[in-house]
């Protein structure tokens, strides 16, 4: 018995034909006596076998609509940023007079802002997309600030002024969403000509105001007290829709 | 500014990682069992990988990397989410399911299970085991990693790994060959 206790911790092992010649042996040779440890091994291998057989149909679950085109444009969007530092490398060796040299720190400072500012700005609109396809489903119902504020205190403890709907933008939901280490809220809003609007905001994050254009839609990034706040919106803005985002701009950091 | 330019060509890393997009998000319905967080957990893969990027050595195995970045932020999203499930903790789970373990009564020879059994009838039975034996066998029989990759995706011991392997099949069998003698042998548990 208490070689059947021995041996089953090797079972697995054995079945998957990761003993060395001994151990393999001395396994073998409890089987031979031990009816018990044999149907174990039987058991093991059939599972084992079964798989096999169906892995190349197990691994292949179609994918959801849209979901490739996504991280194909996060990894253009992410290759694209890294080539800017390029110039840099090329730029530096022809740089001779301190002027130049004061000039060139300054714009490889910028582009580094750039840089960053263009991977935020791809990752949240990934997500923007991601979320409105996936929670934002037909006619959302619309709903009230105040118990969207509630539900983002209540569920993940976050206090964070929601700006409530207005004529032509309407609130329809606010999730948790993941970015780079931290999980941050995004607010979802629907304008009157069926655009999706997107507010995230990143606490303890500061970056300068910018306006930048990916995946053909458009990111707004700007900070306040320490939070920054990015707008995500349709890279053309008419009518109606510039006016809602100015009122969701003005209205978030408030 | 960034406008609708020119796209950059994508690189090889990029392209590598994009070519295991189908088998990240079967293995990632597997771990989350629903298709939203399955999509979810497959987007943030691909960011983190991105940012991550820097700390893959080239020439080690990609596909292994990317499972494990896979896994990691599935266990920190159950862990932030506080959706401790029932699976979650793994010692009570082999516990228990080590009293389940009963012996054999059905000893279906192997060829005859494979025949019989269907790509929806394993996929529920998979789906039916605890996460912590279904992660194992899936990266196991499925993906065909080694104990120590698998080890390392899952954050456990290479004995646990192994046991978890053990225990997921051992009951896989049992559901699989539960269903189909079910209408002919009384279940004994």
């Amino acid at each position: 018995m208490s070689e059947c206790r021995h041996v089953s911790e090797q079972l697995t092992s054995y079945v998957d034909d990761q003993l060395d010649v001994t151990r393999r042996e001395e396994v073998e040779r409890h089987l031979d006596q031990c009816a018990s440890c044999r149907s174990a091994v039987a058991r093991e291998r059939g599972c084992h076998a079964v798989l096999r057989h169906h892995a190349q149909r197990l691994r292949e679950e179609p994918l959801p609509p849209g979901l490739r085109s996504r991280c194909e444009s996060l990894m253009h969007e992410q290759a694209r940023a890294a080539s800017v530092p390029g110039w840099r490398r090329t730029l530096v060796p022809t740089v001779l007079s301190v002027i130049l040299l004061v000039f060139t720190a300054s714009a490889i400072f910028s582009l580094a802002t750039r840089r960053s500012d263009a991977v935020l700005a791809a990752q949240l609109t990934a997500d923007h997309s991601k979320c409105f396809k996936l929670f934002v489903a037909g006619n959302p119902p619309v709903m009230d600030a105040h118990e969207v504020e509630e539900m983002l205190t209540r569920e993940y403890g976050w206090k964070i002024h929601v700006p409530p709907s207005v004529d032509g933008l309407q609130l329809v939901g606010a999730r948790r969403c993941l970015y780079a280490d931290g999980l941050i809220p995004h607010v979802m809003y629907r304008a009157a000509n069926g655009e999706d609007v997107s507010l995230f905001v990143l606490n303890g994050v500061t970056r300068n105001p910018t306006e930048l254009v990916t995946f053909g839609h458009r990111s707004q990034i700007w900070t306040k007290n320490n939070t920054t706040f990015v707008l995500v919106g349709p890279e053309d803005e008419s009518g109606q829709l510039v006016d809602a985002t100015r009122y969701v701009m003005k209205e978030a950091d408030r | 500014m960034f406008g609708r330019r020119q796209r950059a060509a994508p690189d090889t890393f990029s392209t590598e990682v994009l070519g295991y997009l189908e088998p990240l998000y079967a293995t990632a319905m597997r771990l989350t069992r629903n298709r939203a967080d399955a999509e979810d957990l497959v987007q943030d893969t691909m960011v983190r990988a991105l940012r991550f990027r820097d700390r893959f050595e080239p020439g080690t195995n990609l596909r292994a990397w990317l499972y494990t970045i896979l896994h990691n932020t599935w266990r920190n999203r159950i862990r932030d989410t506080a959706r401790e499930a029932t699976d979650v903790d793994s010692d009570r789970i082999e516990e228990l399911a080590a009293r389940a373990d009963g012996p054999a009564e059905v000893d279906t020879p192997e060829r005859m299970l494979i025949r019989s059994t269907m790509d929806v009838d394993l996929k529920e039975a998979l789906d039916g085991l605890p996460d912590a034996f279904r992660q194992a066998v899936w990266l196991r029989d499925v993906e065909e990693f080694s104990y120590a990759e698998i080890a390392k995706m899952l954050d456990v011991p290479i004995g646990t790994v192994m046991s978890r392997i053990s225990r997921g099949r051992r009951q896989l069998y049992e559901k699989l060959t539960q269903a189909k003698t079910d209408a002919q042998v009384p279940v004994s548990r």
